[in-house]
């Protein structure tokens, strides 16, 4: 099915791995007690270990860069490659038979979200300043999107900013920013017009995050880490020409990035946690723990596998659609959804076979392991868009379900 | 031979059309209570209309030579019509059983009154306990003085065992488990329909007092035929739970979008319209499941087997799930015998349990898997 141009495609990007890196260990493949047993979906590195590992991601992307795999969707007069999302979800697939440096710290939020945003909406100066610095690595990207009250409704944040002569003045506070505190830019939706209904009064700039007034702290999240933060705005000076879109029009600006959101999140399959949708995995941890023949065990095994590889299937197919030019329908939402709850029923299938493995460490290989996973699973339900949001969405623009009547409290802020 | 996507478009449309206009639900509703429980004149037409019999038997026996995807793309559209015909038992069971032995002479005795549409088949192998397990089998077959086969014993949870003209049975000889052909009119047949939890799938308990039998390929080989022919049956019997499953998401969100209560549409209530999108989840996943796995079995990937497995159990959750959720959002009326609501519910759990149910191909899934 794939074309020439395609096969060439694979072809040059095989060389260029191959020049750079060596082929990736299977990680779905085990031998009991051998090797690390990190199930980590968040980092909990000690901050010396957290710099190196952000540290080799950037020069992971600047070689990718430098050799014309950094930014393959993109535009050339902004350093891309000028190629098809095809063709960049085909090099993503040659390089995950690859061992490479995980990049995710740069990629999930910035280039994945905020990247596509800032080419869609700032000013040419902008993107010639930050894109090309994005996608060489060397600037990282955060979401200043939500607040303690404007989570689910994003249209309520309530962070202000005033306009004064060329600048605009910030005053408020971001939460659960994911990569802040390595960040060097943030795309921040504020209110600038509280009058105007709420999608209609909000405006988005693009902040360096040195500048004065900016205070990231980081926020202990359940995992025990701290991947996430909170982002205090005070009298924050943004010149004008870091605006994205129209002033009051932010809301246009926002939703590029929610579309990007939901096509980047769940795609990342790679990484310790893959062991845990592993037959062979999880096979050999009921070998481990004298739990193989248990039948109720074996047959909830085999209710996770099933829509484990149905997943697949579903991936597959979108992959096949993409590949044939032919847009996804709803095989990328309901995607996302199964990897939250793949993932959350893997850990607490392990869970259940572990027994009190898990409640306190015995220093046994593969067992008490599991907890970092099981501790990050809640998350996966939540970010990006909750499960109940994901389904209001497939239930409405799927189905065509009504959505549901404004409550008295939106009318009022509408009238 | 493989049909291109537009081609599969054309032949999923000429199938909807045709089973629109000759199953509607009155037809369907008349035909669960009559004997036989498929009208042979709609058959023969969606023989020689649409050639569907033959769709997937090679061209040297007088078929098309496609393969099980297109066959899914009809079995999706005779899922979510429930369709009443000898289908699944003549097409997935008994022609493949006959491809899976190998034994060219029968094949070509055979499959050509088959893809012509003038024979109809099926495939008896569960006895009274319902297993589908070749290794569970208790009927016998033993040589007669002239170098032919008796059969004896009894078979039940036989799809069309009633009407079906040639019927393959698996029996045990000193070697194994091995296949048989039977004709309908053969001496020492007897057969009764057995009332069925879903009237619109036909199944019958067959007595066979030393009827005379054909041996099909080689003695002993009922196994791996079995596990073959089970294999390709599972995943059309996916392609025609998905379909089922498609029909029941589609009546839930149209009816969610008309009823009323409270001075709003019930799908603007959020426990709805999650069940809704919980269903089309389902859904999803079934069809890319039973797809995937018909596309592997063409290309004869290795993968192929560990497919099947997930592609049954995929498509049986999600058709019992959708049959289950479609009556909770239609209350009180789906709940009636006048609502089709409840022919899907019953077509859902008889096909989640036809061969064996979840206890069954959980484990044949981890088998397949090394587990
Ligand atoms: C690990 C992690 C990383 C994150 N990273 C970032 C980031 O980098 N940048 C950023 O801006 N944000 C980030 N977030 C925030 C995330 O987008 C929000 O947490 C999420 O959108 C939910 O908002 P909330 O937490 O305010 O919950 P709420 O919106 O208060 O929701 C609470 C509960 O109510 C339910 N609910 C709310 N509205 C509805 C409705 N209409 N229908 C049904 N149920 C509803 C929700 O589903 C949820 O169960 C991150 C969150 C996590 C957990």
């Amino acid at each position: 099915m794939e074309s020439d141009d395609m096969q060439d495609f694979a072809a040059e990007a095989r060389r260029f791995l191959d020049a750079h890196v060596a082929k990736a260990p299977d990680r779905t493949a085990v031998t009991w007690g051998e090797g690390d047993d990190s199930m980590a979906y968040f980092s909990s590195l000690p901050p010396d270990e957290e710099r190196e590992f952000v540290q080799r991601a950037r020069e992971w992307q600047r070689i990718r860069y430098e050799n014309g795999f950094g930014w393959i969707t993109g535009p050339v007069e902004y350093g891309g490659r000028g190629l098809t999302p095809v063709h960049d979800l085909l090099y993503d697939a040659v390089e995950s038979e690859y061992d490479v440096a995980d990049t995710g710290v740069l990629s999930v939020i910035g280039l994945g979200m905020i990247g596509p945003t800032i080419l869609a909406h700032a000013q040419p100066h902008i993107k010639d300043r930050w894109l090309p610095a994005m996608y060489r690595g060397d600037a990282i990207a955060c979401q200043l999107f939500s607040e303690p009250g404007a989570g689910s409704d994003l249209a309520s944040v309530t962070t202000r900013a005033v306009r004064e002569g060329e600048d605009w003045v910030l005053n408020g506070q971001k939460v659960w920013t994911s990569v802040a505190q390595h960040s060097q830019i943030g795309l921040a939706l504020t209110r600038t017009n509280p009058d105007a209904p709420k999608h209609r009064g909000i405006t988005a700039f693009l902040v360096p995050m040195d500048t004065p007034g900016v205070e990231v702290r980081p926020l202990r999240q359940m995992t025990g880490g701290a991947d996430f933060n909170e982002v205090f705005l005070t009298d924050v000076r943004i010149p004008d020409d870091h605006r994205l879109g129209e002033v009051d029009g932010g809301w246009t600006v926002a939703l590029t990035t929610l579309m990007n959101e939901r096509a980047t999140v769940g795609s990342e399959g790679v990484g310790p946690v893959a062991a845990a949708l592993s037959p062979d995995h999880l096979s050999a941890l009921m070998r481990a723990t004298w739990t193989w023949d248990d039948r109720a065990l074996r047959a909830r095994l085999a209710e996770l596998l099933v829509d484990v590889l149905a997943t697949e299937h579903l991936n597959a197919r979108a992959l096949r659609k993409l590949r044939g030019g032919i847009a996804p329908g709803p095989e990328m939402s309901v995607s996302k959804l199964m990897y939250g709850q793949n993932l959350t029923r893997a850990a607490h299938f392990v869970s259940d076979v572990l027994g009190p493995r898990i409640i306190a460490d015995t220093g046994q290989w593969g067992t008490y392991a599991w907890t970092e996973l099981l501790l990050a699973t809640p998350a996966l339900r939540i970010l990006g868009g909750t499960e109940e949001i994901m389904k209001n969405i497939l239930a409405e623009r799927v189905l065509g379900l009504p959505k549901e009547p404004a409550t008295p409290a939106a009318k009022e802020v509408r009238s | 031979m493989t049909a291109d996507e537009s081609e599969l478009r054309e032949l999923r449309a000429s199938v909807r059309e045709f089973l629109e206009a000759k199953s509607p639900e009155e037809a369907v509703r008349k035909l669960m209570e009559s004997e036989p429980r498929f009208d042979p004149a709609v058959w023969s037409q969606a023989a020689d209309q649409l050639r569907l019999p033959g769709l997937a038997i090679p061209e040297e026996y007088g078929g098309d030579g496609f393969g099980l995807v297109e066959v899914g793309v009809v079995l999706e559209e005779m899922g979510r019509t429930l369709f009443c015909a000898p289908f699944f038992a003549t097409v997935l069971l008994a022609a493949q059983a006959l491809l899976a032995s190998g034994d060219g002479d029968a094949c070509a005795r055979l499959l050509p009154g088959i893809a012509a549409g003038r024979t109809t088949a099926t495939l008896a192998v569960a006895e009274d306990h319902g297993s589908w397990d070749p290794a569970m089998v208790s009927a016998r077959a033993v040589l007669d003085g002239d170098g032919g086969w008796t059969v004896r014993g009894r078979k039940c949870f036989v799809l069309d065992g009633t009407t079906a003209d040639l019927i393959l049975v698996v029996a045990r000889t000193v070697a194994g488990p091995t296949l048989f052909a039977v004709e309908r009119d053969a001496t020492g047949l007897a057969a009764e329909p057995m009332q069925t939890l879903d009237a619109t799938r036909a199944m019958a308990r067959l007595t066979l007092d030393a009827v005379p039998a054909t041996l099909v390929g080689t003695q002993g080989a009922g196994g791996r035929i079995m596990a073959k022919v089970l294999d390709i049956a599972s995943v059309g019997l996916a392609a025609e739970q998905a379909g089922g499953a498609r029909r029941c998401l589609e009546a839930s969100a149209d009816y969610a979008r008309v009823r009323h209560q409270f001075g709003r549409p019930i799908g603007s209530f959020q426990a709805v319209k999650h069940k809704c999108a919980d269903m089309l989840v389902q859904v999803e996943l079934a069809e890319a499941a039973s797809r995937e796995a018909a596309r592997l079995a063409d290309e004869d990937s290795p993968d192929f087997p560990v497919a099947a497995a997930v592609a049954h159990a995929c498509c049986s959750r999600a058709y019992m799930l959708a049959a289950m959720e479609t009556i909770q959002v239609h209350g009180g009326i789906g709940f009636t015998w006048e609502h089709p609501a409840h022919l899907y519910f019953r077509r859902a759990k008889s096909s989640q349990l036809l061969f064996g149910g979840p206890a069954v191909y959980h484990e044949r899934l981890l088998d397949r898997l090394g587990i």
